[in-house]
C-alpha cells in the first residue's frame, strides 16, 4: 500500500506460491544473492549492491529490458506495470513495511551471519 | 476522489458474445453499499417475473464488497442469481482469492447474461475480455478445469471460478468452485452457469485497489486485527475451524441423525475436530487476506481412500454427509465431500438428499437401485448416489438431481413427509426443534432453508437476547431477535465480510473501515438499515417471482414429530407455534397478515417502487 498507493498482491515484493491443491504454501523472498543473477545480467548497470549488502535497482539507469526479471531464479524481480521499471525487494531501507504490517507476525527481518559468531 | 470502489461493473452477454462496462451510480452505493446489496438491486431490476432460472434471461452475478481486495481482514465475494432450485432469490458466498481478483482487474462485480451456443469460458485480463472455446474442458471436474486453464494460458497465478460435471448437467444444487476450492455452494448457481454453457471464468488483474484515506484505513485495519486476536471465538476457529461444532450440536441435541429423525449421534465425536485432526489435517490455510485461517488442509492417510487431499470437513458437511447418514468414519465423509467438490455440487443438499433416499428406501417408499442396499450407514450406497446424482444416471439419480422438494413431490405424499427443506432449499445441519427461533429463521430466510441469515442458536441456548430472558422452546419473543439478526446479516453481506470475522471485529470498526476506504460516512446503524432495505426488496422480488407466502413454513418432520432425544426431547414446533411466530414476525417487519410488505415500510426504506403485490 505505502509502496504503490493501493492494494494488489501481484505488486508485492514477496510471493507465496500455492501448490498441490493448496496443501503447500511456499513463500519466496529475495535472497539478496551473493552471486546475484539479476545484477549480473543487467546491461545498464542499474542493479548494484549497496553498503549493507542489499541488491538495489536505480530506476534512472534501468532501461526496462526485463532481463533481470527473466533470470532471477525465484521470480523476485518484476517490471512495474505503471512505470515499466524493474522493481524488487530492497528491504525498505532496513525497516520493511511488510514486517510492520503483517497481522500474524509471520515475517521478521534477520541478518545472515556466520553460524559460529 | 480515490475510493475502494472501482466504480465499474463488467457485463458480459454470452448470446451476443459482447461485453460492456456499466458505471456504478452514487445512489446504488449509498442505498446498497455492495455485495448482496448490489446483487439484490440488480437482480430486482434485471430479472422479470417468470424468468426461467436456467434460461438465457437469468443473470449470474459475482459481486465484491467495497473492502474486498484491501487489507481489511476476511472480505469475500458473493454470487447472486435466481435459483433453479427454489425459483427465488439466491445469494451464495465464497472465500478464497477470486473476489479480490475481480477488483484488481478493475471491477466491482461481473454480470453474466445470455447463453453461449457451445461450451465456453471467459478470460478477463484487466480490460481485455475474451470468450474462449471450452469444448475440451467440458466433462472435467472443478479442479481439473482450473488446472487445465492455467496450463493453457500459461500462468499459474490466474484466478478461476469453474463448474464441474454437476453444473454441466444442471443438477439443481450444483455449485461454483472459486479459486481455490472455495465454494459458492448453495442453491444451484453452478446449474445456472452450466445452463449458460459457461465452464469457467478466469481472471487476472494488475490494477490497484486504492483507499480514500490510507492513514485512517491502516489504523482501522490495525484495530480490526487487534480485536480478532483478542476474541476467544476467533481463536477457536483458528484451532479447529467449524469442526468443533459437531460435538456442540450433539450435546445440544441439534445434530441431524438419520435424515433429521434424531438430534444426537453416539459416534459424533469421531466426526469432530479431534477425529479430523488425527485422520486428515496437516496444516492451516486461509482465504486471501484473512488472519483467522479457519481452514485445515491435509490428506486422508489410511484406509480405502488413502492419499486423497482434503480440506477441513466443515460442520455442515460432517453432519449432513456423516451423522445424518449414520456414517461415523471421517475418512469416508471426507471422500464423499471431496467427490461433491470435484463434481461441483453442494455437499449439504447432497447429504440431505441421500439421507432422504435412505429413509424412503428403509420405509419402503422407494425401491433400492439394483445391486445396492440403500440404507443408513452404507458408505458405498452413499457414494453410488453421489455419482448417480452428479451424472444424472439411473431413475433415482435423475430424480434426486432435482432437489428434495421436487423429488419428494414426484414420488408422492408419503415422501413429502420425509423431505426436509424450506422453500426448496435443503435444510442445513441445525435441527430447529430445540431452538424455535432457528425454526422461524428457516421459515423466513430470503433464499429458503438457511442458517446463515439469522443464527439464533447461541443466543437461544444462553437463554438471553439483548438482556431479556428467552426460552429456547417457546415461540414468544423470537421474531424480534430473528429480524434483528437478519437485518444485521444482510447489512454485513454488503461488505461481504466473512461471518467469522464479525466474531472478533466490532460494529464500529467495520463502519470505520468502510468510511475510511470509501469516503462515504457510515455508522453501524446505517449498515443495519441497509440490511432491512435489502431484506424487504428481496421479499418483494420473491413475491413477484411467484413465491407463495404460505411457504413461510417448516418441514413436516419438525412440525409433527417430537424430537426423540437430547436435552429438548419431546419438543416440536407445532402449527400453532409457527403461526404465532409468523404473525409476530410479519407485524414487526411492517408486513401485512399475509406476509406482504406494506407500502408504508417500503416508503421509509426508499424502495416504494417495489410495492403493490396485492
Ligand atoms: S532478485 Fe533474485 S537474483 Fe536478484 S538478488 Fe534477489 S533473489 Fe537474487
Ligand atoms: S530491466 Fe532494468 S534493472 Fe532489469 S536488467 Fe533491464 S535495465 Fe537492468
Amino acid at each position: 500500500m505505502d509502496l504503490t498507493g493501493g492494494y494488489n498482491p501481484r505488486r508485492a515484493r514477496l510471493l507465496i506460491e500455492l501448490k498441490t491443491e493448496n496443501l503447500y504454501h511456499i513463500p519466496a523472498v529475495c535472497n539478496q544473492c551473493e552471486n546475484a543473477y539479476c545484477m549480473n545480467v543487467c546491461p545498464s548497470k542499474a542493479i548494484q549492491r549497496n553498503d549493507d549488502g542489499i541488491v538495489c535497482i536505480d530506476p534512472d539507469k534501468c532501461i526496462s529490458c526485463g532481463l533481470c526479471a527473466q533470470f532471477c531464479p525465484i521470480g523476485m524481480v518484476t517490471l512495474d506495470p505503471d512505470t515499466q521499471k524493474a522493481v524488487k525487494c530492497e528491504l525498505c531501507q532496513g525497516e520493511p513495511l511488510c514486517v510492520e504490517v503483517c497481522p500474524t507476525f509471520a515475517l521478521e527481518l534477520v541478518y545472515r551471519g556466520n553460524i559460529n559468531e | 476522489m480515490s475510493s475502494a470502489y472501482t466504480n465499474k461493473l463488467l457485463m458480459i452477454d454470452l448470446s451476443r458474445e459482447s461485453f460492456e462496462t456499466l458505471p456504478v451510480s452514487n445512489d446504488l452505493k449509498k442505498d446498497f453499499i455492495g455485495g448482496k446489496g448490489f446483487g439484490a438491486k440488480l437482480l430486482y431490476d434485471m430479472v422479470l417475473p417468470e424468468t426461467d432460472p436456467l434460461g438465457k434471461d437469468n443473470v449470474l452475478m459475482f459481486m465484491t464488497g467495497p473492502l474486498t481486495g484491501t487489507m481489511a481482514p476476511a472480505m469475500r465475494g458473493c454470487v447472486v442469481t435466481k435459483s433453479p432450485l427454489t425459483g427465488i432469490f439466491l445469494d451464495s458466498y465464497f472465500g478464497g482469492s477470486f473476489a479480490p481478483e475481480i477488483k484488481y482487474a478493475g471491477y466491482d462485480g461481473l454480470i453474466i447474461k445470455g447463453q453461449a451456443k457451445k461450451p465456453v469460458y471467459i478470460w478477463i485480463n484487466d480490460d481485455t475480455v475474451e470468450i474462449r472455446d471450452a469444448w475440451h474442458l467440458w466433462g472435467t471436474d472443478t479442479l481439473k478445469a482450473n488446472e487445465q486453464i492455467k496450463t493453457e494460458l500459461n500462468d499459474d497465478t490466474i484466478k478461476i471460478a469453474s463448474i464441474g460435471q454437476a453444473g454441466e448437467n444442471q443438477v439443481l444444487f450444483a455449485l461454483v468452485c472459486c479459486e481455490y476450492n472455495r465454494q459458492a455452494g448453495r442453491g444451484g448457481a453452478g446449474a445456472v452457469m452450466g445452463s449458460k454453457n459457461l465452464k469457467a471464468i478466469a481472471i487476472k488483474g494488475s490494477k490497484l485497489v486504492s483507499i480514500h484515506d490510507p492513514k485512517r484505513f491502516t489504523k482501522a485495519c490495525a484495530t480490526a486485527f487487534k480485536e480478532l486476536e483478542a476474541s476467544p471465538d476467533v481463536e477457536a476457529f483458528r484451532v479447529a475451524g467449524t469442526a468443533a461444532s459437531v460435538d456442540f450440536a450433539n450435546e445440544t441435541g441439534l445434530l441431524p441423525h438419520k435424515n433429521y429423525q434424531n438430534g444426537t449421534f453416539s459416534k459424533a465425536s469421531k466426526l469432530a475436530d479431534k477425529g479430523q485432526a488425527r485422520h486428515l489435517w496437516l496444516g492451516s490455510a486461509a482465504c486471501m487476506g484473512c488472519p483467522i485461517r479457519c481452514s485445515k488442509i491435509g490428506a486422508i492417510r489410511s484406509g480405502k481412500y488413502k492419499g486423497t487431499i482434503t480440506d477441513i470437513i466443515e460442520y455442515e458437511s460432517a453432519a449432513l454427509m456423516g451423522s445424518n447418514l449414520d456414517i461415523s468414519d471421517i475418512r469416508a465423509v471426507a471422500h464423499l465431500t471431496k467427490l461433491c467438490d470435484l463434481y461441483g455440487m453442494d455437499s449439504m443438499s447432497c447429504g440431505n438428499l441421500i439421507g432422504f433416499a435412505m429413509e424412503a428406501c428403509e420405509k419402503g417408499v422407494i425401491p433400492s437401485p439394483q445391486g445396492i442396499s440403500l440404507c443408513f450407514g452404507n458408505i458405498d450406497a452413499a457414494e453410488y448416489l453421489v455419482h448417480a446424482i452428479a451424472n444424472r444416471t439411473g431413475e433415482l439419480g435423475m430424480l434426486l438431481s432435482k432437489g428434495v422438494k421436487q423429488a419428494s413431490e414426484e414420488i408422492g405424499i408419503t415422501a413429502i413427509d420425509l423431505a426436509v427443506h424450506a422453500k426448496g432449499l435443503e435444510s442445513p445441519a441445525w435441527g430447529p426443534r430445540g431452538v424455535s427461533g432457528m425454526g422461524l429463521a428457516y421459515m423466513t430466510t430470503d433464499r429458503g432453508g438457511c442458517h446463515q441469515r439469522g443464527f439464533t442458536v447461541t443466543y437461544e441456548l444462553s437463554g438471553e437476547w439483548k438482556g431479556a430472558p428467552l426460552d429456547p422452546l417457546s415461540p414468544k419473543g423470537k421474531a424480534r431477535m430473528v429480524i434483528a439478526l437478519q437485518n444485521y446479516s444482510a447489512g454485513r453481506d454488503t461488505l461481504v465480510n466473512c461471518d467469522f470475522g464479525s466474531y472478533g471485529i466490532s460494529d464500529d470498526t467495520y463502519a470505520e473501515l468502510l468510511s475510511a476506504a470509501t469516503g462515504q460516512k457510515t455508522d453501524p446503524a446505517t449498515l443495519v438499515e441497509t440490511g432491512e432495505r435489502i431484506w424487504n426488496l428481496v421479499r418483494c422480488f420473491n413475491l413477484a417471482q411467484g413465491l407463495d407466502p404460505k411457504k413461510d413454513t417448516l418441514a413436516p418432520r419438525f412440525v409433527n414429530e417430537p424430537l426423540p432425544d437430547g436435552p429438548s426431547k419431546g419438543h416440536r414446533i407445532s402449527a400453532e407455534d409457527m403461526d404465532y411466530m409468523r404473525q409476530e414476525y410479519y407485524q414487526l417487519r411492517g408486513w401485512d397478515k399475509k406476509g406482504i410488505p406494506l407500502d408504508k415500510r417500503l416508503n421509509q426504506l426508499r424502495i416504494a417502487y417495489a410495492g403493490h403485490h396485492k
